[in-house]
C-alpha cells in the first residue's frame, strides 16, 4: 500500500503479511512510517492506493470503529486515556463498544482484563491519577477488552525501566498465548528482538528488510539505516 | 454515579415542594421560579451536549429560538393547539441539530463553536427574512394565556425530563461513550465507538429540550422578537450557568443556573445600575477559585470512594 501527505510519500508500496498467532515486530528510524502504517491499518487514514485484507475480507475504507469491531485493536504511542474516567470505565468502553456488550457483561469483562494486566486494585482511580506505566497498561487493557484477533502495539514499552520491560514482555507473551496476533512497533531493540517471531524494517516509507530477528541484526541494509554507511 | 437513597429522598422532597409551591405563591414569586426553571432547563440542555461530548455550542440559542418561533407560527398561522405545536417544534429543533451536526460535528473545538455561532445568526436572519410567516422585525404575537401556574408546571416538568436524561447519560452505555469522546475522541473511535453517530444523537436530544423550552417560553411571553429570541446572550448565560455549576455533572447546571439567577435577582433589586458588574465579578471569582464548578467542591470526595 502507499500513503501520501500532499507531495510527501509517507509509505511507498509497503507490503506486510501478519500470520495468525505470530508476533511481528516492526522497526525503523524515526519518521520511517511505522505509526502511519498503523494509522492506515486502523482506518484513521485512507491509503492512496493498495488494499488491506483481514481474514480474507477487504477492510480498506472502513471507519476505525468498524475495524475495531471486526477484531483489530490498537494502542497509541502517546497514550490517550479517557482522563477523567476511572480505569474500570476506560476498559469498559472497550468491552461495551468494541465487543458490543451490555454495561453489566462489559463490566465483568473489564474487571477480568484489568486483573490480567495488574490494574484491578486501582480500577476506581481516574486515568489522570495513575503513573505513565499504568497508563500504558491501561491502553493495553482497553484494547484487549475489545477481544481482538490482532492487536497493534505502538511503542508500548517506551520510557519503561528494564524491570518494567521484563514485566511487559511477560504480559505480551501471555496475550499471544491466548491466541491474539501481535503487530508491534518498538524502539527498544532488546525487547523487540526477544519477543518477535519475525521482524520487518521500514526506512523512508519503504520496507527494506524482513526476516527473523537474527537475520535482521546481521542485515547490512538494516545496519546502514540505523548506524550509517561506515558501520557496514 | 449511582444515587444513594438519602440523596434520592432529598430529591423527592424538593420535587414535592416544587410541585405544591404554586398553591402558596403567586405573582412575582411564581414568575421568578418559572424563570429559574427555564434557565435550569436551558443550562441542562446545553450540558447534555457540551458537558458530555465536550463540544462547546456557541449557538445553542438557535434551538431555543426555533422552538419558540415554530410554536408561535403553528399556533398563530395554523391555529394549532399549544401541545402539538410545541412537540412539533421540539422535534424540528432536534432534527435540525442533526442536520447541522453532520458537517459541523466533524470540526473540533473552536471551529464547531464558531460554526454554531454562525448558525444561530443565520436562523435569526431567516426569521427576519420570512416576515410574511414570522412577523419579521415587527415581532410575532401569540394567543394570550394567563394561567401562569401552567407555565410553572410546564417548565418544571421539562426540567425533570432533562434531569432524568442527564441521569441516564451518567449511568448508561451511551453516556459513557459520550464521555469517552469528550476525553479522547480518536481513542474512542478506535475503541469501537461510532463517534459521529453518538455525537449527533446527543446533539439532537440536547436541541430537542432547548426547543421544548423555547416553545413554552413563546406561549408564556406571548410575544416574540427575533433579536431577543435568538440573542447570543442567551447562549452565553447557558454556558456560564453550566460551567459555573460544573459541566458534565448531574447537579452542575441546576446549581449554576439557580445560583446565578438568584444572585442576579437579589442584586438587581439592590443595585439597579451596577448589578451586572457585580455579577460579572462573582462569576470571575467563582471560576478562578473553582475551575471545576461549584459541584467540583463535592466531586473530589465522590471520586475518592
Amino acid at each position: 500500500m502507499t500513503k501520501n501527505f500532499g507531495n510527501l510519500i509517507a509509505l511507498q508500496d509497503v507490503d506486510v503479511v501478519l500470520r495468525k498467532g505470530e508476533i511481528l515486530g516492526m522497526i525503523g528510524p524515526n519518521g520511517s512510517g511505522k505509526t502511519t502504517l498503523f494509522n492506515v491499518i486502523s482506518g484513521i487514514y485512507a491509503p492512496l492506493s493498495g488494499e488491506i485484507r483481514f481474514q480474507g475480507q477487504a477492510i480498506t475504507n472502513k471507519k476505525p470503529h468498524m475495524i475495531c469491531r471486526l477484531g483489530i485493536a490498537r494502542t497509541f504511542q502517546i497514550v490517550q486515556p479517557f482522563g477523567q474516567m476511572n480505569l474500570l470505565e476506560n476498559v469498559l468502553i472497550g468491552s461495551m463498544y468494541g465487543r458490543g456488550m451490555s454495561i453489566e457483561a462489559g463490566r465483568n469483562k473489564a474487571e477480568e482484563v484489568l486483573y490480567f494486566v495488574g490494574l484491578k486494585d486501582k480500577m476506581y482511580l481516574t486515568a489522570n491519577e495513575v503513573t505513565t506505566e499504568d497508563r500504558r497498561r491501561l491502553e493495553l487493557a482497553r484494547a484487549l477488552a475489545t477481544e481482538p484477533q490482532i492487536i497493534l502495539l505502538d511503542e508500548i514499552m517506551a520510557g519503561l525501566t528494564p524491570a518494567e520491560i521484563e514485566e511487559a514482555l511477560k504480559l505480551l507473551y501471555e496475550v499471544n498465548r491466548r491466541g491474539i496476533s501481535i503487530f508491534m512497533v518498538e524502539h527498544i531493540m532488546k525487547a523487540v528482538m526477544t519477543i518477535s517471531t519475525r521482524i520487518i524494517v521500514l526506512n523512508y516509507g519503504q520496507k527494506i528488510a524482513e526476516g527473523s530477528p537474527k537475520e535482521m541484526a546481521e542485515n547490512p541494509e538494516v545496519i546502514k539505516a540505523y548506524l550509517g554507511d561506515r558501520y557496514v | 454515579m449511582k444515587i444513594s437513597s438519602a440523596k434520592l429522598w432529598i430529591a423527592l422532597v424538593l420535587i414535592a415542594l416544587a410541585a405544591v409551591a404554586p398553591l402558596g405563591i403567586s405573582g412575582y414569586w411564581l414568575r421568578l421560579f418559572t424563570f429559574i426553571f427555564m434557565w435550569i432547563g436551558l443550562a441542562g440542555s446545553l450540558n447534555l451536549l457540551t458537558g458530555y461530548t465536550g463540544y462547546l455550542d456557541f449557538g445553542h440559542v438557535a434551538f431555543f429560538g426555533i422552538g419558540a418561533y415554530t410554536t408561535g407560527v403553528l399556533m398563530v398561522k395554523l391555529g394549532m393547539p399549544f401541545f402539538p405545536a410545541m412537540l412539533i417544534s421540539a422535534v424540528l429543533a432536534g432534527f435540525l441539530a442533526v442536520v447541522v451536526g453532520i458537517p459541523t460535528m466533524r470540526l473540533r473545538g473552536a471551529y464547531f463553536a464558531i460554526a454554531m455561532l454562525a448558525f444561530a445568526e443565520a436562523m435569526k436572519q431567516v426569521v427576519l427574512e420570512f416576515d410574511g410567516i414570522t412577523g419579521g422585525g415587527n415581532g410575532l404575537s401569540l394567543p394570550i394565556y394567563t394561567n401562569y401556574q401552567f407555565f410553572y408546571y410546564a417548565m418544571l416538568g421539562t426540567v425533570l425530563l432533562i434531569i432524568g436524561t442527564t441521569y441516564w447519560f451518567e449511568n448508561s452505555k451511551f453516556g459513557k461513550g459520550l464521555m469517552a469522546i469528550r476525553e479522547a475522541e480518536l481513542a474512542a473511535e478506535v475503541t469501537g465507538i461510532n463517534t459521529l453517530y453518538c455525537k449527533l444523537i446527543a446533539f439532537g436530544i440536547s436541541a430537542f429540550f432547548a426547543g421544548i423550552i423555547g416553545g413554552i417560553y413563546a406561549y408564556w411571553m406571548t410575544f416574540l422578537y427575533p433579536g431577543d429570541t435568538f440573542s447570543v446572550l442567551i447562549t452565553m448565560r447557558m454556558i456560564i450557568m453550566a460551567f459555573l455549576g460544573g459541566a458534565g455533572t448531574l447537579l452542575g447546571p441546576i446549581i449554576g443556573a439557580a445560583f446565578l439567577a438568584t444572585i442576579e435577582e437579589i442584586l438587581w433589586a439592590e443595585f439597579k445600575y451596577t448589578y451586572l458588574i457585580i455579577v460579572g465579578f462573582i462569576v470571575v471569582f467563582v471560576v478562578l477559585i473553582l475551575p471545576r464548578g461549584l459541584v467540583g467542591l463535592f466531586r473530589q470526595r465522590i471520586l475518592a470512594r
